[in-house]
């Protein structure tokens, strides 16, 4: 990293110069935009897509007290749990099975763990209404079986919404605990059960707590993730889910009230950046993390 | 017995569960019936040939716009990640979490701020951006940018300085040393971040879906703004089109970089 003796004073010209190109690109195309977003949260709406001169609090003052945002707020949160939750509860036997396996497919199935993200997140979406439909895949095989009598409700709700969610981000919490999870030798395990330790005991008191840290790391970017998606809770949620993302869409495309829009996407990139923040201190890993 | 067969049980789910709306997608743009029920009544194309001339204009869209982006990405980023990487000036860690600081903030947000900043810009300057191909590329920089600058870093941590040392003690000038010694090295991390900042524009739906409209508008955005209010079989043939696509596209990646080397990008 460091050139000593030929790096002189023009040295830090010639960086600035390779950097000013992105710094000013990123600045016009991010920095400003998003910073004028968070400076209209702080005007009020006086018709539709019409804003105060004045400055004001009273957006987010509305926003922290009045149930309706609250409720968007407590559904968000909601949703990121749920999904976190049935994230782990398939990624972590499944990242223990991979994370144990001796076999030359183990690349190729770590490799199809990763291979439905390269299909765009829309069409993997669409791929949900024919499996989860009122005349859908299980629907169909519940009415079949004879287990239900009337279609059940799937899609368009916050069950789809949390189902399209863990798929899309399965995946990652899959490499994260697979990682982990290989990082404990398995000769721990082996000392336990000698020692008398049963199955659960040793998951128990042997690999949960060892395997806590990217239980943690993976739960914390799932769940960061859940909360900032857009496209899913659009798709799957027929525009009937509630949650952060989908109120601001619906300020900005067809409500237009701006500033409510502006101050609920403050709020979110606030909570996401804390959120960030806190993984980027968590991570496990070792000197190789960037 | 039954206790072996668990693991391997719940995985099998597992794989089941990740492939299944892919393979549905496959199935149902086959399905001669309503394109939502099941099971399938006959084999059909007929929905191939009844894709909307829209989507193809579509595809056009996204992929001009995935090509510029990536490029332009590419050209910015790449020296930009060096200078973060090599360069020493105040505050290189704040500039540095700065540059990345778009993949942490929600495409939605970013999407709305572009749009409300494209009426402002309008108004100051009366250049058009929103509903422009120059507009969504200017939208796709906000995340292209930080994957290739992500992606050079990466590369440039697993860099040996002893080989640039190398060749200036050979007598090379620091210039030579760029072109024959340190792009060579890096390229294969400038690759994977250009690749993968590609896949990542075609993906796009919320910052395309608020600066695009009318006839800059990307193949997702389409689809996405397609099944908001109907949903036929031609849609399940473009999804179809798409997974088809996409998977000549994983194997021509395996081939060019390796997959492990792409998705390395990702982390």
């Amino acid at each position: 990293m460091t050139q000593e003796g030929n790096a002189g004073g023009g040295r830090i010209d010639v960086w600035t110069f390779a950097l000013a190109p992105m710094a000013v690109v990123l600045a016009v195309v991010f920095v400003i935009p998003v910073g004028g977003l968070g400076l209209l949260s702080f005007h009020e709406m006086v018709g539709p897509a019409q804003i105060s001169a004045a400055v004001t609090l009273a957006n987010y003052r509305a926003f922290l007290t009045d149930p309706f945002f609250l409720r968007i707020l407590l559904d968000t949160f909601g949703l990121g749990f749920a999904v976190v939750g049935c994230c782990l509860a398939i990624a972590y036997p499944v990242a223990y099975f991979l994370a144990r396996l001796r076999s030359r497919f183990r690349g190729l199935l770590l490799f199809l763990v990763i291979s439905p993200l390269l299909v765009s997140a829309v069409v993997r979406n669409i791929g949900w209404f024919p499996i989860l439909g009122d005349q859908g895949l299980v629907n169909w095989l519940l009415l079949s079986l004879g287990l239900i009598r009337a279609p059940f409700k799937l899609m368009s709700n916050f069950t789809g919404v949390v189902i399209g969610l863990v798929h899309a981000l399965l995946p990652f919490m899959l490499l994260t605990m697979t990682t982990v999870i290989q990082r404990i030798e398995p000769e721990l395990e082996e000392a336990a059960a000698n020692l008398g330790a049963g199955p659960l005991q040793r998951f128990w008191r042997v690999l949960l707590p060892l395997s806590l840290p990217g239980v943690l790391a993976g739960s914390l970017l799932v769940f960061t993730m859940a909360i900032s998606a857009y496209t899913t809770p659009a798709i799957l949620g027929g525009n009937r889910v509630l949650v952060m993302a989908t109120y601001i869409a619906q300020q900005f495309r067809t409500v237009l009230d701006y500033p409510a829009g502006a101050t609920a996407a403050s709020v979110l990139v606030l909570t996401v950046g804390m959120l960030s923040y806190l993984a980027l201190r968590l991570r496990p890993g070792g000197p190789e993390g960037q | 017995m039954i206790r072996r067969a668990i693991l391997p049980g719940v995985t099998a789910l597992a794989f089941l569960f990740l492939f299944a709306p892919v393979l549905i997608v496959v199935l149902a743009s086959f399905n001669a019936g309503a394109a939502l029920s099941f099971p399938p009544h006959a084999f059909t194309t007929r929905w191939y040939t009844m894709i909307k001339p829209s989507f193809f204009d579509a595809l056009t869209v996204s992929l001009i716009v995935a090509s510029i982006a990536t490029v332009v990405a590419t050209l910015v980023g790449t020296p930009g990640a060096l200078a973060l990487a090599r360069g020493r000036f105040p505050g290189r860690e704040a500039v540095n979490a700065a540059c990345l600081s778009p993949l942490m903030v929600p495409a939605l947000v970013t999407g709305i701020a572009l749009f409300q900043f494209s009426v402002i810009f309008w108004d100051i300057s009366g250049l058009t951006l929103g509903g422009t191909i120059a507009g969504l590329v200017l939208g796709h920089l906000t995340f292209t940018i930080p994957f290739v600058v992500r992606a050079v870093l990466a590369a440039h941590a697993r860099f040996d300085a002893a080989l640039e040392e190398a060749a200036q003690n050979l007598g090379a000038t620091p210039l030579q040393t760029f072109r024959w010694v340190t792009l060579p090295i890096l390229q294969p991390g400038v690759v994977s971040g250009a690749i993968f900042a590609f896949v990542m524009s075609l993906d796009d739906v919320p910052i395309a879906l608020f600066m695009g409209g009318g006839s800059a508008t990307t193949l997702p955005v389409k689809i996405f703004t397609t099944v908001e209010f109907d949903f036929g079989g031609d849609i399940m043939a473009v999804a179809g089109l798409v997974v088809g696509a996409s998977i000549v596209l994983m194997l021509v990646f395996d081939r060019l970089i390796g997959l492990e080397q792409f998705f390395g990008a990702r982390q």
